[in-house]
């Protein structure tokens, strides 16, 4: 990666689900350590861009290129995505029974910590760290011994995955409406990890409707997706803008 | 002629009368056994083959952590000589007895048992506690068996005295011996009783070499009130057949078996017969089958609910997982009712890992095959503690490490890899 070159950087990406054509032409720039919001209504093709980069095999990339700190990002597998410094959230977090959280957690962290050069965390180091993480972010500890998203409610699903997030401490999170499903704690809980987070160098791509999470978040830009492509990009007021008018109405103030 | 002799004279003219398992028999036609002479080592003197004869120790007893002593009495009884023969059979149904089809289409495995054994193990375990201990303090052992010849039929009893907790670890793993590949034929007979309010918690390793013959047959009579938990951890073999009968005869009786069934490139089947004959008994069924390459892996789940076992709760489930190749994956889950008031479930599925749990796994930094070892070592520790209910026994057996080793073993690339 250069120095003038952006973290992640897609260029007119397309993107196939099954015989459907989701993403038209998405292009889109995070600087290192910016922070940036997508917004758009639902179907716009919010989601398919976080699986995309993922490495999602559903989701097949007909065109466009995708550069991750330099990389091509498109010719790696999820889990070397994921090593190279991708988290991506998930809107529902599929559960895996019998596999206990903290041992999913240590084995995928050992796992990037490998690929970082670093030497990999016995339990006790890990079960100190998780545990900290999960008490900034009100998980309750019992939830570090349960089988992953296993009975989990919707907001623990979140809370699990921000979670993840904190102890994986990547170069790029794409978190999708990951405030979805959280009361107000867990909302300001998602801000104080990811202005944490922030301050350590790490970007954001942030789906969000929550207009108050937005704010408190203070993105770099504000980007709104319309049937698979980027159809404005604007600060903070776009945000409020759309939040006012709501996704058609902006679509055809933008038209005229 | 002495009549040790004479009953084994006797057993393999039963044998020869009868003839070996049919190819229709249903128990046995998803995966037809070897014949009867394999069983009975006929023919086995291999002239081309130089390794020394098997010397394993046979059955061997070993203590787990503070098991307090003095409560197993083990008497290792020489089927050759007719005052211990008696008393090593005492007391068990001769084969093919029951009135039980099903047990009838086994009847030759125990008449070429009988033929056979040379030697058994007979283990008595409750007895008298110390003045220190009380009578419900767990009983901890570890069971472990080594072939003692090339073709064997070794036989064990346990009894498990009236209101005695249990906790048994049997071992038979050819994998972790480094020197011994001589294939093995093994024809084994199990049979457990267990008193009145008894519990025993039966963990069970069978890890036989590539080329061996196995086939194990456990019967379990539980008294009332009864308790038998099994959780079987098997890998296949040229020819694998685990195969329990489990009679709950008595009010109350309660039967758990849960088994991972690990076969790459080799044959193994899961024989399991709950037989419900009294009010309120109730059981479950749970296997977790993994095939590859050219496996050949069934599961055979029956669940007998006689006239008048009123309330009895029965469950089956069966899940088969392809983890590459082209395995042959057989779930047979069946139910035979014959009582009104009962509650009974069953079902079978058969399909590959969940796309989306791999998925979010690899997006976490795990590679595929860490991704998948994970998850299926998951469900399996999942079925061990449904069986057991009971974490700190787990932890006490070491079973996350036994899954993990297991799995490895199961997914790891390559011919020589693993044989599971």
């Amino acid at each position: 990666m250069t120095a003038s070159e952006p973290l992640l950087h897609v260029r007119d990406l397309r993107v196939d689900v099954g015989d459907r054509n989701i993403l038209k032409s998405v292009s889109l720039a995070v600087p290192a350590g910016a922070l940036m919001v997508l917004m758009g209504a639902n179907g716009s093709g919010k989601s398919t861009l976080g699986l995309t980069l993922a490495g999602h095999p559903r989701y097949r990339v007909v065109g466009g290129s995708a550069r991750l700190a330099g990389q091509d990002l498109l010719a790696l597998s999820p889990e070397a995505r994921a090593r190279a410094g991708l988290f991506v959230s998930f809107q529902a977090p599929p559960e895996i029974p019998g596999v206990k959280n903290n041992l999913f957690m240590r084995t995928a962290l050992n796992a990037v910590r490998e690929a970082r050069g670093e030497p990999p965390l016995d339990a006790f180091d890990f079960l100190g760290d998780a545990r900290a993480a999960a008490a900034r972010l009100g998980l309750p500890e019992a939830m570090l011994a349960r089988p992953v998203n296993d009975g989990f409610s919707g907001g623990e699903r979140k809370r699990n995955e921000l979670l993840q997030l904190a102890l994986l401490r990547p170069r790029l999170a794409v978190l999708d409406e990951v405030d979805s499903g959280l009361d107000v704690d867990g909302v300001r809980a998602v801000v104080q990890l990811v202005q944490g987070l922030r301050a350590q160098g790490t970007a954001f791509l942030v789906v969000s409707h929550y207009q108050q999470l937005i704010e408190a978040l203070a993105p770099d830009a504000v980007l709104r997706l319309d049937q698979g492509c980027i159809a404005e990009t604007g600060s903070l007021a776009l945000a409020g803008d759309i939040a006012r008018t709501g996704f058609v109405r902006a679509a055809q103030v933008l038209e005229a | 002629m002495d009549s040790a002799r004479a009953d084994r004279l006797a057993a393999r003219h039963q044998l020869h009368t009868h003839g070996w398992i049919a190819r229709q028999a249903e128990a046995f036609r998803h995966l037809p056994p070897p014949a009867a002479a394999v069983w009975l080592g006929d023919g086995a003197d291999d002239p081309g083959c130089e390794a020394h004869p098997l010397a394993g120790a046979g059955w061997t007893l070993h203590p787990i952590g503070h098991s307090p002593q003095g409560r197993v009495d083990a008497r290792w009884l020489d089927a050759g000589d007719a005052e211990q023969r008696a008393e090593l059979w005492a007391g068990l149904p001769a084969p093919g007895a029951a009135a039980d089809a099903a047990d009838g289409d086994a009847a030759p495995f125990a008449w070429a048992h009988r033929a056979l054994c040379r030697q058994g193990l007979r283990l008595r375990i409750g007895g008298t506690p110390g003045a220190e201990r009380g009578p419900t303090e767990t009983v901890w052992l570890q069971l472990r068996h080594q072939p003692r010849s090339a073709v064997e039929a070794p036989l064990l009893v346990i009894e498990v005295l009236a209101g005695v907790h249990c906790v048994l670890v049997e071992t038979h793993d050819r994998q972790a011996m480094a020197c011994c590949r001589q294939p093995v034929v093994q024809n084994l007979q199990a049979h457990i009783v267990l008193g009145a309010g008894a519990t025993l918690q039966h963990l069970r390793i069978a890890a036989p070499g590539a080329a061996d013959c196995i086939a194990h047959h456990l019967h379990a009579r539980l008294g009332r009130g009864a308790r038998y938990a099994q959780a079987l951890l098997a890998s296949g073999s040229r020819y694998h057949l685990q195969r329990s009968v489990v009679d709950l005869q008595a009010e109350g009786a309660v039967a758990r078996s849960a088994a991972l069934l690990l076969a790459a490139d080799s044959t193994l089947e899961h024989q399991v017969r709950l037989l419900h004959g009294a009010a309120q008994t109730t059981s479950a069924i749970e296997d977790l089958a993994l095939a590859s390459g050219s496996a050949h892996a069934v599961v055979n789940a029956h669940t007998r609910i006689a006239p008048g076992a009123a309330q009895a709760d029965v469950r089956q489930r069966l899940v088969g997982i392809p983890t590459g190749g082209q395995p042959k994956l057989v779930l047979r889950p069946h139910l035979e009712i014959h009582h009104d008031q009962v509650q009974a479930a069953h079902g079978a599925t058969w399909g590959a890992l969940s796309d989306e749990a791999l998925f979010y796994a690899r997006q976490r930094g795990l590679d595929e095959r860490s991704a998948r070892s994970l998850i299926v070592q998951g469900m399996a520790g999942a079925l061990l503690q449904r069986c057991f209910d009971d974490e700190p026994l787990l932890q006490a057996l070491h079973t996350d490490r036994l899954l993990r080793e297991a799995v490895a073993r199961h997914l790891a690339p390559g011919p020589d890899a693993g044989h599971g």
